[in-house]
């Protein structure tokens, strides 16, 4: 495991989703990168029951990077607090079931395949909202390093490299103040959980 | 294609693998006796070369309000094994049955999780009741696990040494965990509970009938 970063890829008018990743995975493969299975990333948002006090909302993610955990991230109010668990952690939210409900319409998905590129780990999502397409995330996991600010400017310039100029000279926002910090799975997650922030957001495709 | 974590939970709860019941028998023996035990349960155990493993736990017990009955979870961390993940637990209804039952069974789902796990409790809206210590020996027997513990009341505002004793004995349990239907082992435990008989009584203990005293 190594710094990860979530990139968005903005889609154009004439191209559809499977054909951005097509388009994608060509540059991908042009760089000698070589298919190393699927990915899979999903989240399932349950929301606090009205009466139930203030408003909470927790996000339970996976990763088939880690496919033996749960990540929950529960906000309260301007509060956000992270839980590493065991996956039968999801099977415990079920029986919170009269006050934490799950809307299976807000259920987010990012998939698609996954390469091995030297150093570096390319995943190509696709990303949908209750199975509808709502765009396309770019993953690059750089291995050998857990510092971002050791390496970030590598992973800048390697991703400027292949998806160009919609790759942001800044780090992600939510690494921005975590640059010295060890890198680990759950800011992976965190940055997926931002991203899809804003697909819900989106009326139309990103 | 990777399938969903929730959907290969889903199939794992259908095909009955998940170890999601507990049976359940408890006792108690005084401190002046427990050397006894130790020594009868350190002959009929398995882990008879490397000694009794020596435990070290903090318990706190939440509840959250949930309808039609409050639902309550455990949190549990080694205090001697601070490295560890801490575990959070839910646990159902203890059903008794009826004398033929050996054991008490309640549902049990064990989680391994991070130490954030109070501050995710208390912001999810769960309330702590109550916390304790145990402090204690762990043996095993197969897939039987026996637990001798003093139980310690925590003071947040004083150091370990000074802790409150709750009683002058100590917690005798034993416990499986195991998938749905797999009833034959109560009947081993009822059996490994009888060669203990003379020293301590493993019973299936009503808290209900505890908490009004003696019939």
């Amino acid at each position: 495991m190594g710094v990860t970063i979530v990139q968005h890829y903005p889609m154009t008018e004439n191209r559809t989703g499977p054909q951005v990743i097509e388009f994608l995975t060509k540059r991908v493969h042009a760089m000698g990168a070589a298919q190393a299975g699927p990915f899979l990333v999903d989240c399932e948002t349950y929301n606090s029951a009205p009466a139930f006090g203030p408003p909470r909302t927790v996000h339970l993610l996976n990763n088939s990077e880690q496919p033996a955990t749960v990540f929950s991230i529960l906000e309260s109010g301007q509060k956000q607090v992270p839980l590493v668990s065991d996956p039968l952690f999801m099977d415990l939210m079920k029986k919170l079931g009269s006050v934490y409900t799950c809307k299976q319409q807000t259920r987010m998905e990012a998939k698609g395949p996954r390469f091995e590129v030297a150093d570096f780990l390319v995943k190509l999502g696709t990303v949908t909202m209750n199975a509808n397409f709502k765009g396309v995330l770019v993953e690059v996991e750089y291995r050998p390093c857990l510092v971002p600010a050791a390496c970030w400017e590598l992973l800048r310039e390697f991703m400027q490299g292949f998806l160009g100029t919609c790759v942001p000279n800044q780090p992600p926002s939510y690494l921005q103040n975590r640059m010295q910090d060890i890198y680990q799975p759950l800011d992976t997650i965190q940055q997926y959980l931002d991203q899809f922030r804003e697909y819900r957001k989106a009326v139309t495709v990103r | 294609m990777a399938q969903p974590l929730s959907t290969a939970i889903d199939t794992a709860f259908k095909s009955n693998i998940v170890p999601d019941q507990e049976y359940l028998l408890q006792g108690s023996i005084l401190d002046t006796s427990v050397e006894h035990l130790l020594h009868r349960l350190r002959g009929l155990c398995d882990n008879v070369d490397s000694g009794p493993e020596q435990f070290q736990d903090h318990e706190m017990c939440f509840t959250i309000r949930t309808t039609p009955t409050p639902l309550s979870l455990r949190v549990r961390r080694a205090l001697d094994h601070t490295d560890m993940p801490w575990q959070l637990r839910y646990i159902g209804q203890p059903e008794y049955g009826d004398a033929k039952r050996p054991t008490i069974i309640r549902s049990s789902i064990d989680i391994g999780c991070s130490a954030s796990v109070v501050e995710f409790l208390t912001e999810l809206g769960c309330r702590m009741d109550f916390e304790y210590l145990a402090r204690g020996y762990m043996f095993r027997k197969g897939r039987m696990k026996i637990t001798v513990a003093k139980i310690v009341k925590t003071n947040p505002n004083k150091s370990q040494d000074s802790m409150q004793l709750i009683s002058e004995s100590y917690l005798v349990e034993l416990s499986v965990l195991a998938p749905r239907g797999q009833d034959a082992i109560a009947e081993d435990m009822r059996s490994f509970a009888e060669q203990l008989r003379p020293l301590v009584n493993l019973d299936k203990v009503d808290y209900k009938r505890l908490a009004h005293g003696p019939p």
